[in-house]
């Protein structure tokens, strides 16, 4: 409900009267802590007046709608999950942008996590359980945990008995702290981020694995965008961590900043994306 | 005990009690009207919330269900939990649960001991029962449990369908505890106000029936003065209102004045009377005095003309003797008769048979017989006065007797009474003149002084005696005398 407000205020809103230049509208998803929306005025308030256009967040449940809106030109910008990030499209509709740089490195973890008080330790010991992902075109609340069914040649319908999405790493953290599931996959950086608002959350969770690194969700710009807005967001973000303002919002997003990088970071999620795909393959083949 | 026997409690306690008891009674039935009335109604309200919340549930819970979004469903009974667990609210979400037709979990508020997929399958038979209710609903329904309590519940159970195809049930469970706190609270104000109302009650019918009954007691205490013969000293009873009793105390006011003037003309009567006994002895006396005298000074006045007539002289000092002598008797009598003492004197009972000789001197010569009985006691010591009073008796039976007449005397104890009965066969006293018998000065004799029968009155009197007449003309009188001796014999 809440999300669909924001929306309409979103779309009700763009450009005031007399404006001639459409807003510059950009997509954002469970990657980030987006419950704040007080923090998300602030942010735009001062994208607006470093690019000196106005600037919309546009937010949506799942990675997908994000995708879509992005590949409809609905959006110039998103941030997104490596894993769409990395997905082959045709035609290529997105062009990496920047990407955020979290405790002095552009990557972040999958945690495998379940309740404190649960008897699991290892990932293998969830087999026959309840196990909730995140997003199904998560990296880290999906991609990852499916990988390593992969790579022992299972899938997620014969290892658990029972999965679900929750669409949203702070309710996966939520749905393994009241028990709802018996293991759950989220992002490190959404997992850390809870753990300094709400410990008492995070608290009835325990990490028993940790993926190794994979490139930090990145911000995206649509190819349709012209290319002197693209290099005005990209700078501006880039350099949010050169003024007051910035910084303080790149606090509260508990980020660092934002910064270039090749597209090789996400060569990790490439390959894990690859096995599922092969393993997914072979099912099919099997079930065929 | 007079206080455990309700029958001698006084009006003025037992009106202001029945009240209080009548009073509370009432309060009390109202108030448990009332609160059971507010609890039945509470516990509908209950039942209908929880069959609503239920409702809510089902609207997406098919959906969610059909799509495996079970973290959806779980969030949907997570809302209702917590938006119910608000301050204010009169209940609170105990458990909610969303099971398929096999009663596989789809959601369930307690995750930790319910795990998703598992069938459910409670171990306690209440539950067992439940679910089983449950699972064969087919249309809303409202189960509860264990009543309206601290633990009691009621449970909304909603069956879900999609297509016409059933897929499971909703259920939600609310406490009544929150609710029975808070009916628990009312009923506490009913009873605060049941006990208000009682008090004031009390006390209005308190203060009421004591206006009632204080004008009652002052007629009772009236009424119990006028049985002690005391109706001088009397003091009105209060008239408030015009009511009933306002009317018995008017009445009651009226009767006891009335009585009062009756009992002071009784006592202006009396004083009269005695006046008026009293101008007979003095008429008395000055007439048997004055009859005599008037002889006895003629004959001195002859006697100084003739003072050497022996004749004259042996012919009126006789005369002259008589009449004094009969004027020092009725002076004497007249000295008994009012100068009665309050003596002590007891003499043996032999003096009483004394008299027997003493009666048959003053007979004479005539024929008269006296038959004498005394069964008395011989060592019983009677009062000196009882002499004067058997003489007396004798002697007037002596006078009224013609010739062949008898007169019997008897005496005997009878409890602590001495009995004297004195009888003559003589010609009886006429119911004209019985009232008067034992006046001073009355006599029917030509020479009678008229002061025998008042003596012996005024010594009976004395000593705490009854005197009584039994008489039939021509057919003689019986005097009685019961004088309590036993007494004075013990002294």
């Amino acid at each position: 409900m809440r999300l669909i407000c924001l929306f309409l205020i979103f779309w009700i809103t763009p450009g005031f009267a007399g404006n001639p230049e459409p807003p510059i509208r950009f997509g954002l998803t469970a990657v980030i802590l987006t419950d704040n929306i007080r923090f998300l005025d602030k942010w735009s308030q001062y994208l607006e007046v470093k690019m000196g256009r106005k600037v919309e967040f546009v937010l949506r449940k799942s990675y997908r709608e994000v995708m879509n809106l992005l590949d409809s030109g609905a959006i110039d910008f998103a941030w997104i999950c490596g894993y769409p990030y990395v997905q082959t499209r045709k035609p290529e509709f997105l062009k990496l942008m920047t990407v955020p740089v979290y405790r002095g490195v552009p990557s972040y973890f999958s945690y495998i996590i379940v309740p404190h008080n649960s008897p699991y330790k290892r990932f293998e010991d969830l087999k026959g359980k309840i196990f909730a992902f995140s997003d199904p075109d998560s990296n880290s609340g999906f991609l990852y945990p499916l990988s390593l069914l992969a790579k022992k040649g299972d899938n997620p319908e014969s290892f658990f008995r029972q999965t679900f999405f929750t669409f949203n790493h702070a309710e996966t953290v939520q749905a393994i702290s009241e028990q709802v599931a018996d293991g759950g996959a989220v992002d490190s950086y959404i997992w850390e981020s809870l753990a300094a608002i709400n410990p008492e959350v995070t608290e009835k969770t325990r990490i028993i694995k940790k993926s190794p690194r994979f490139g930090f969700p990145p911000l995206v710009s649509g190819l349709r965008v012209d290319a002197n807005t693209v290099r005005l967001m990209k700078s501006t973000l880039e350099n949010m961590n050169q003024d007051v303002d910035g910084k303080a919002l790149l606090a509260r997003l508990k980020l660092d900043g934002f910064g270039n990088y090749p597209d090789s970071l996400f060569n990790g999620i490439r390959d894990n994306a690859k096995i599922v795909q092969r393993i997914n393959l072979d099912v099919l083949a099997v079930t065929n | 005990m007079p206080i455990l026997s309700p029958g001698s409690w006084s009006l003025a306690i037992k009106l202001p009690l029945t009240i209080t008891v009548v009073v509370t009674t009432v309060g009390f039935m109202i108030g448990a009207v009332m609160v059971i009335y507010d609890w039945t109604r509470f516990q509908d309200e209950l039942g209908e919330k929880a069959l609503l919340l239920s409702e809510s549930i089902a609207i997406t819970a098919p959906r969610g269900m059909l799509r495996k979004d079970y973290w959806s469903l779980y969030l949907s009974l997570k809302n209702i939990a917590a938006r119910r667990a608000g301050a204010g609210e009169s209940h609170e979400v105990i458990t909610a649960m969303i099971l398929d037709a096999e009663s596989l979990i789809q959601a369930h508020l307690q995750p930790a001991e319910n795990p998703l997929g598992l069938i459910f399958s409670p171990t306690n038979k209440l539950e067992q029962e439940l679910l089983r209710d449950a699972m064969r609903a087919r249309k809303p329904i409202v189960l509860s449990r264990g009543g309206f309590s601290e633990t009691g519940f009621v449970e909304g159970v909603v069956p879900l369908f999609t297509d016409q195809k059933y897929l499971g049930v909703a259920r939600v469970r609310l406490s009544v505890a929150r609710l029975y706190g808070k009916a628990k609270g009312s009923a506490l104000i009913v009873l605060l106000l049941v006990f208000c109302f009682v008090i004031i009650g009390s006390v209005l019918g308190t203060v009421v029936s004591r206006r009632m009954v204080k004008p009652l007691a002052a007629v009772t205490q009236g009424l119990e003065a006028v049985g002690r013969g005391e109706m001088t000293d009397f003091a009105p009873v209060p008239v408030k209102d015009k009511d009933e009793i306002g009317r018995l105390s008017v009445t009651f006011n009226q009767i006891m004045s009335e009585l009062a003037e009756k009992k002071m003309l009784e006592e202006e009567i009396a004083m009269s009377e005695k006046l008026v006994a009293l101008g007979r002895i003095t008429a008395g006396v000055a007439h048997e005095v004055n009859n005599p005298l008037a002889g006895l000074l003629n004959c001195i006045d002859t006697l100084r003309k003739h003072p050497d007539d022996q004749k004259l002289i042996d012919r009126y000092l006789p005369v002259i003797d008589q009449g004094l002598h009969r004027i020092k008797d009725i002076v004497h009598n007249l000295l008994v008769g009012l100068k009665i003492e309050e003596s002590d004197e007891n003499v043996s009972i032999e003096h009483i048979d004394k008299l027997q000789d003493l009666i048959t001197a003053e007979i004479g010569g005539r024929n008269i017989e006296v038959i004498w009985g005394n069964r008395a006691d011989r060592d019983l010591n009677i009062p000196a006065k009882l002499e004067q009073i058997v003489f007396n008796l004798l002697k007037n039976a002596l006078e009224v007797l013609p010739d062949g007449g008898i007169i019997v005397f008897d005496m005997y104890q009878e409890r602590n009474f001495l009995i004297i009965e004195v009888s003559d066969s003589g010609p009886g006293i006429p119911s004209s003149i019985r009232n008067k018998l034992f006046d001073p000065f009355f006599t029917t004799k030509p020479n009678g002084s008229g002061l025998g029968l008042w003596v012996v009155y005024r010594l009976v009197e004395s000593l705490q005696g009854i005197i009584k007449v039994e008489t039939e003309k021509g057919h003689g009188s019986t005097f009685h005398v019961a004088i309590p001796v036993i007494t004075v014999k013990a002294a």
